[in-house]
Order: C-alpha cells, then sequence, then structure tokens
C-alpha cells in the first residue's frame, strides 16, 4: 500500500488541525505538513481535500492581498469543522491504539492476545 | 489567462492552461474554475520562488492530479446545456440566412433532426478531443491530428445528410412568407444576443459572409457559373482576413 493511499482520510484531520490553530493559506500548510515530516507528499494533494471540506462547510475561505505577489486564499474552520476535529481526534487515537496493540503483540512473535488455548 | 505578471516557468503555466481546459471540458463551474486554477498558480508561483519543481507540486502524473481535482467539483449543468445550445443553434443560422435568400424556408424532418443530431457529435468530439489533448504533452503535430478529425467530422456528416435527404423521402416543414420573416427575426437576434454576450463578432461576421457575396453577385451581369466560382472564394478571404485582423488586435491589446 502506498503512503498516499494510507494518507487517505488522515491527511483531512490534519489539515483540520492546521487551520484550526491559525488562519493559513494553501503554501502555508503545505510548508506545515513538509515540517512535521510529511517531505514526500505532493503539495498540490492538500487542495481537492480543501475543496471537499469547503463543501461540506468544514472550512471558510477568504481571498487576502499579500505584501509580496498575488492574492491568496485563507481558510479557517467553522462550528462544523471544530467538531469533525473533534471526532477525528477522538477515531485516531482509538485506531493510533488498536494498531499500536496489534503491532506490539503480533511481532515479538510470542504468544498474543486473542489466541485459541488449547487443552 | 494565465497571470504574465507572476513569471511562472513555461511547465507550471502549461499545467494550469491544461487543468483550465480539463475542467472546462468535464463541465466544471467556471467560477470554481477560476478559483482552483487562481489558487494552484499562487502556491507554484511561491513553490518556484523556492526552488521546488513543478513534481514536487502536482506529482508525477498531472492527468491523476487534474482527475482529483476534477471528482471534488461539482458539474455545471446549466453552463454545458447552454453551450450546446449555442453550437448546435449557431449552426442553424449559418444554415438560415443563406436559404432565405432563395426565398421561402422549407426544410425536411429529416434535415432538422440531422442538423440536431451532427451539433450534438459535434460537441461530443470536441470534448472528448479537449479532454485527450489536455491530458498529454501537446505537441503541434498531436493538437492538428486531434483538430482535423473534430472539423472534418461534421462537414463529412452534413455531406453524408444532404446525399440522405436526397435518397430518404421525410415530410417536408413550409414555413411560408410571414413565418420564414419570423424566423429571420429570431434567429438574427439569437447571433446578435449570442455576440453581445460572448464579447466576440466572429459569428455574425461568418453569417454576413456566407449571404452577403451570393446576394451582391447576384446584382451583377456576371454568368451564374462565375458567380458560383467566385462566391466561397470571398467567403474564405473575408473568414481569413477578419481572423487576421482579430488576431493583430488581440495581440496589441495584451502587449499594451
Amino acid at each position: 500500500m502506498s503512503t498516499t493511499q494510507m494518507l487517505k482520510g488522515i491527511l483531512d484531520g490534519c489539515l483540520l488541525a492546521i487551520i484550526k490553530n491559525k488562519e493559513v493559506y494553501g503554501y502555508e500548510i503545505a510548508k506545515k505538513l513538509e515540517s512535521y515530516g510529511f517531505a514526500s507528499l505532493s503539495e498540490g494533494t492538500i487542495y481537492p481535500l480543501l475543496i471537499r471540506m469547503k463543501k461540506e462547510e468544514l472550512v471558510t475561505a477568504t481571498s487576502k492581498k499579500s505584501t509580496a505577489g498575488p492574492r491568496r486564499k485563507y481558510y479557517s474552520l467553522t462550528l462544523k469543522g471544530e467538531e469533525a476535529l473533534q471526532s477525528f481526534i477522538k477515531r485516531w487515537n482509538g485506531l493510533q491504539n488498536n494498531v499500536n496493540n496489534v503491532l506490539r503483540y503480533e511481532s515479538d512473535g510470542e504468544e498474543t492476545k486473542g489466541d485459541e488455548h488449547g487443552e | 489567462m494565465v497571470n504574465e505578471q507572476l513569471g511562472l516557468s513555461e511547465k507550471s503555466k502549461d499545467f494550469l492552461e491544461n487543468l483550465r481546459l480539463y475542467l472546462f471540458s468535464s463541465g466544471k463551474n467556471s467560477g470554481e474554475i477560476k478559483e482552483i486554477v487562481e489558487e494552484l498558480e499562487v502556491h507554484l508561483y511561491e513553490a518556484e520562488q523556492n526552488g521546488k519543481s513543478v513534481e514536487k507540486i502536482i506529482g508525477n502524473s498531472p492527468k491523476e492530479y487534474m482527475e482529483m481535482i476534477s471528482d471534488e467539483m461539482t458539474i455545471d449543468y446549466k453552463t454545458s446545456i447552454k453551450y450546446i445550445c449555442l453550437i448546435i443553434f449557431g449552426s442553424f443560422s449559418f444554415r438560415i440566412f443563406p436559404d432565405l435568400l432563395e426565398g421561402n424556408l422549407s426544410y425536411s424532418v429529416l434535415e432538422i433532426a440531422g442538423h440536431i443530431v451532427i451539433g450534438a457529435i459535434f460537441v461530443a468530439s470536441i470534448i472528448i478531443g479537449f479532454k485527450y489533448l489536455s491530458t498529454r504533452k501537446q505537441t503541434l503535430k498531436k493538437i492538428i491530428i486531434t483538430l482535423i478529425p473534430i472539423m472534418v467530422l461534421p462537414i463529412a456528416l452534413f455531406v453524408g445528410l444532404l446525399f440522405l435527404n436526397h435518397s430518404v423521402e421525410t415530410p417536408m416543414i413550409q414555413f411560408g412568407h410571414t413565418g420564414s420573416l419570423i424566423v429571420a427575426a429570431v434567429t438574427g437576434i439569437f447571433l446578435i444576443g449570442v455576440s453581445i454576450w460572448a464579447k466576440t463578432w466572429v459569428m455574425v461576421v461568418v453569417v454576413a459572409l456566407l449571404t452577403l457575396p451570393d446576394y451582391f453577385l447576384s446584382m451583377t451581369s456576371l454568368s451564374d457559373k462565375m458567380q458560383l466560382m467566385i462566391s466561397p472564394w470571398i467567403t474564405f478571404a473575408g473568414i481569413a482576413i477578419y481572423l487576421w485582423i482579430s488576431f493583430k488586435l488581440e495581440k496589441k491589446r495584451s502587449e499594451s
């Protein structure tokens, strides 16, 4: 499975978290993701997600003049977006826990949880 | 149009133009197209300022990336239908005015239905051609090889329709004198309306060049054969001159 495929859905949550913290525009989001370690990601991947999140009213966008260069489109979180972020955090924590458990117990080769115990 | 002042690389500019073409031929909302193209333009600009390659932004397959964006955008059926009607009715007007000079209008059911079907086929082939071109590396050869069949196809189909109309009998619709005048007036208003809306007089010019040479030649003392020979040349030369002048004007405008 490619990283991009694994990331689907997870990236949504990351974007919500970045946008919640501060009003940001596309290039800024990409830079932040890179600084957190998502260096192999194509930067443009965020735009289809932003379009969908805007359509689902999780974020709003306003175009603002920048000091240098063309106008930028800044994103901020709506109330609905904050709820989506909270729900993502909850689901992610649960999922992360489960995956970690599986990897921890299954990879050391010893007796694992849920094994059938014979007579 | 791509903002020239930003000084984007050719590769980035090509990508943005292709994206616009791809989304347009996918029938997406023009406001949304403008928004996403501008947003990506800003991103590519900043990325290039920081020495990043286009691939870092859009990945290795522009086609896949365009599809990803397209999937999230809404289809604008209203505008698509508007364009399709424009092309189909526009092609009717090319036929109606020259026919009016010959007298009252009368068409067979087959002619009218065939005209609409050919118009629809033409629109479909344009959409397929544009989509094909926008997702591939364009060379002049590829563009010509794609566009020539799209241009020739409707001409071939119209010639086919002409023959079919001779051999198959379908009911005739006669418009009569008043009917013909009404059709002419409606078509005239349609043409002028479209020209104002699209901010180009190309359709009016083409209809005039198709119609007027025959009309004026018929008032001269030239033989019928001579008239038939001269008329198409005036039409083609007129269209060529018109296109050349508008190209020059457009170039002047973009330079200033």
